[in-house]
């Protein structure tokens, strides 16, 4: 940890990443959308259903590092300009993946902010790539990875001149099947200890589960994370891709609502203080 | 010869004949306003027996025969109706063709090679109206345009206030990620340079916006794309790869429409041209009329004129019906040389 020149906490105030109006880093932060752009009136619809419940960015794949090469790969740059569509009519900022060293520019031309996914975490050209441009980056943990080997990807990033860099724990490879990956929420204040920049948690692929992410959720509100990005559809079975952990709009809806509270119970000192002055019922 | 490649050929030449089509209509349409009732049947029959000869070539003569009877059907049709034609300068889906569907879009638009050719054909009766830009508000003057402008004896029937949008287009099928050159008119290629030197692309200047689409659409060039207007990637069928790409969001071209005779409009707006007397104070004395009658200017230009003096362009707000009006302008022509009411009109806004 110790070349970690520019990711170091060691006397950095917290960093806060903005997009828009939105502050990562700054209160808990909502990115929610489909796993896939699978077309204009799919991403628009579940656009409007996560920006209705309360979502701050909007997530969708239009290019899909799949694991097999029969299956669907995301619409490319026809995706990008839905997803920039889906952003003019919600108003909601918009994340997606860049998996190849010559979309970066393209990607962003059309989003606000790229994401490296866990299985391109040590792709260095496109490290460099996105250390170049002008744009928050969201850097998934891969799913083999040490924190140390994280963040040394991370500190690629700031040392290409991007300083706008948001760790994001995403689960990795243990012995257990049960769960798709094991989320790893003990990495959120372990890098908080280690890094000024703001992390977020990725619990649908970090259980691969519909049914756990709720718990999961809020089990990362009270690690101490920045915020969460949840895979939402408006209709799971027909999904392209990760149909397994999709949310309902409906879920999505009763999951920000719980987050949010528990994140304001947290965050309110006078209610942990015990000073709550609670209004006395007569 | 790939199944692929020898399909898109195919397709080229469809869209090819397709587009000879329109030019052939468009100049039948124009063979009209000069040639009035005579339709040009005497040549077309003698082009039908022409071919029923032909001993070449592998479609039939009679198939030719059939394929040009419909062709001259269908031009006869259009000429039959009292289509009125607004020329433009450029290839199809130049930005003065967007403008001229946003002022009147019942208009056939027709397209020439320079400004030139759109006010003598206006002058010549051959078009009803002509549409030029005269000025951007990145850009400047468009001195050539307002060079004519002196010159002529045609009056302003109306304008249009544009806000031009540029698209990336390429060949269907083309991967974004493998584009190098773009190709483009160099204001265009300007007004967008931040996004090709974001997407490190090497700007290629070509005598049109909508020229660099439809070469494009007919060469093919490798690793090529084109900046233009989206009505031209319509035309050209060509793919938008980003739209609005322009580095300033605000970027207006304002256009004029002429016409030969003074048009019957009820206008908000008048254009006047004059030249003043190379003394102190000469131009001074015009405004001073104009602020006196309390008409507010829009614009003033000075444009060098051939015999080493200038001539003054000058907008404002107001309708030469009204007595106001006729009197403040019966004042400036005492004030100033050459004096010429352009017109007055109303001008359209898309923005």
């Amino acid at each position: 940890m110790k070349n970690l020149k520019l990711a170091a906490l060691k006397g950095h105030k917290r960093s806060v990443v903005r997009v828009g109006d939105v502050e990562i880093g700054n209160g808990f932060t909502m990115i929610a959308g489909p796993c896939s752009v699978e077309s204009e009136e799919q991403t628009i619809m579940i656009a409007e259903q996560v920006k209705a419940a309360g979502a701050d960015i909007l997530r969708g794949g239009a290019f899909k590092p799949r694991t097999s090469p029969y299956s669907f790969q995301g619409l490319g740059l026809e995706g990008l300009k839905i997803l920039e569509k889906a952003s003019l009519a919600t108003g909601l900022p918009v994340i997606t993946e860049v998996i190849d060293p010559r979309d970066v520019s393209w990607v962003c031309e059309y989003a606000d902010i790229l994401q490296i996914g866990a299985r391109n975490m040590q792709n260095f050209s496109l490290l460099k790539e996105v250390g170049r441009v002008n744009k928050p980056v969201m850097l998934k943990r891969g799913m083999y990875s040490t924190l140390a080997e994280w963040l040394n990807c991370v500190e690629y990033i700031l040392h290409e001149g991007n300083m706008q860099v948001i760790p994001c724990e995403r689960g990795i490879r243990t012995f257990e099947t049960y769960t798709r990956n094991t989320l790893d929420l003990s990495a959120v204040p372990a890098l908080k200890e280690l890094t000024h920049l703001p992390v977020m948690v990725d619990p649908s692929h970090g259980t691969g589960k519909a049914s756990l992410i709720e718990a999961m959720s809020l089990a990362a509100v009270a690690s101490g994370a920045d915020g969460l990005m949840v895979e939402v559809h408006h209709n799971p079975a027909e999904a392209l891709s990760d149909k397994e952990q999709a949310l309902t709009p409906q879920e999505f809806n009763s999951l920000i609502t719980k987050v949010r509270h528990l994140y304001d119970y947290i965050h309110n000192d006078s209610i942990l203080a015990g000073k709550n002055e609670v209004p006395e019922e007569k | 010869m790939k199944k692929k490649e020898l399909g898109l050929q195919l397709d080229k030449i469809d869209y090819q004949i397709l587009k000879l089509l329109d030019e052939r209509m468009e100049l039948a349409l124009k063979w009209k306003k000069l040639n009035g009732d005579n339709n040009g049947e005497n040549e077309q029959t003698k082009f039908l027996d022409q071919i029923s000869n032909r001993n070449y070539g592998l479609a039939s003569p009679q198939v030719c025969t059939q394929v040009f009877r419909s062709v001259f059907a269908e031009s006869h049709r259009l000429q039959s109706k009292d289509f009125k034609l607004i020329g433009f300068q450029g290839a199809h889906g130049a930005y003065s063709e967007v403008a001229s569907k946003v002022w009147n879009s019942g208009l056939i638009p027709i397209p020439n090679k320079d400004f030139t050719e759109v006010f003598e054909n206006v002058a010549a009766g051959i078009y009803d109206y002509g549409i030029v830009p005269v000025e951007n508000s990145l850009g400047g003057v468009i001195s050539q345009v307002n060079q004519l402008i002196i010159g002529t004896e045609l009056y302003v029937a109306g304008a249009v206030e544009l806000n031009v949008h540029h698209c990336l287009m390429a060949l269907p099928g083309t991967d974004h990620r493998e584009l190098r050159t773009v190709y483009s008119h160099t204001q265009a290629l300007e007004q967008c340079h931040h996004f090709l030197v974001r997407n490190k692309l090497e700007p290629l200047p070509f005598y049109d916006t909508a020229g660099s689409a439809k070469m494009l659409s007919e060469q093919a060039p490798k690793a090529s794309a084109a900046i233009a207007s989206h009505l031209a990637a319509d035309i050209y069928h060509l793919d938008i790869i980003k739209e609005n790409i322009e580095d300033f969001e605000h970027n207006i071209t304002r256009f004029l429409i002429f016409s030969k005779e003074k048009p019957e409009v009820d206008g908000n707006k008048c254009s006047i041209i004059f030249s003043t007397a190379h003394k102190a104070g000469t131009l001074f004395k015009v405004l001073e009329v104009f602020a006196r009658s309390k008409l507010n200017l829009t614009r003033i230009e000075s444009i060098p004129n051939q015999q080493g003096s200038f001539a003054f362009f000058l907008d404002f707000m107001g309708s030469d019906k009204d007595e106001k009006v006729r009197q403040t302008l019966d004042e400036v022509r005492a004030h100033t040389r050459g004096f010429r009411l352009l017109g007055c009109y109303e001008e359209k806004k898309q923005l």
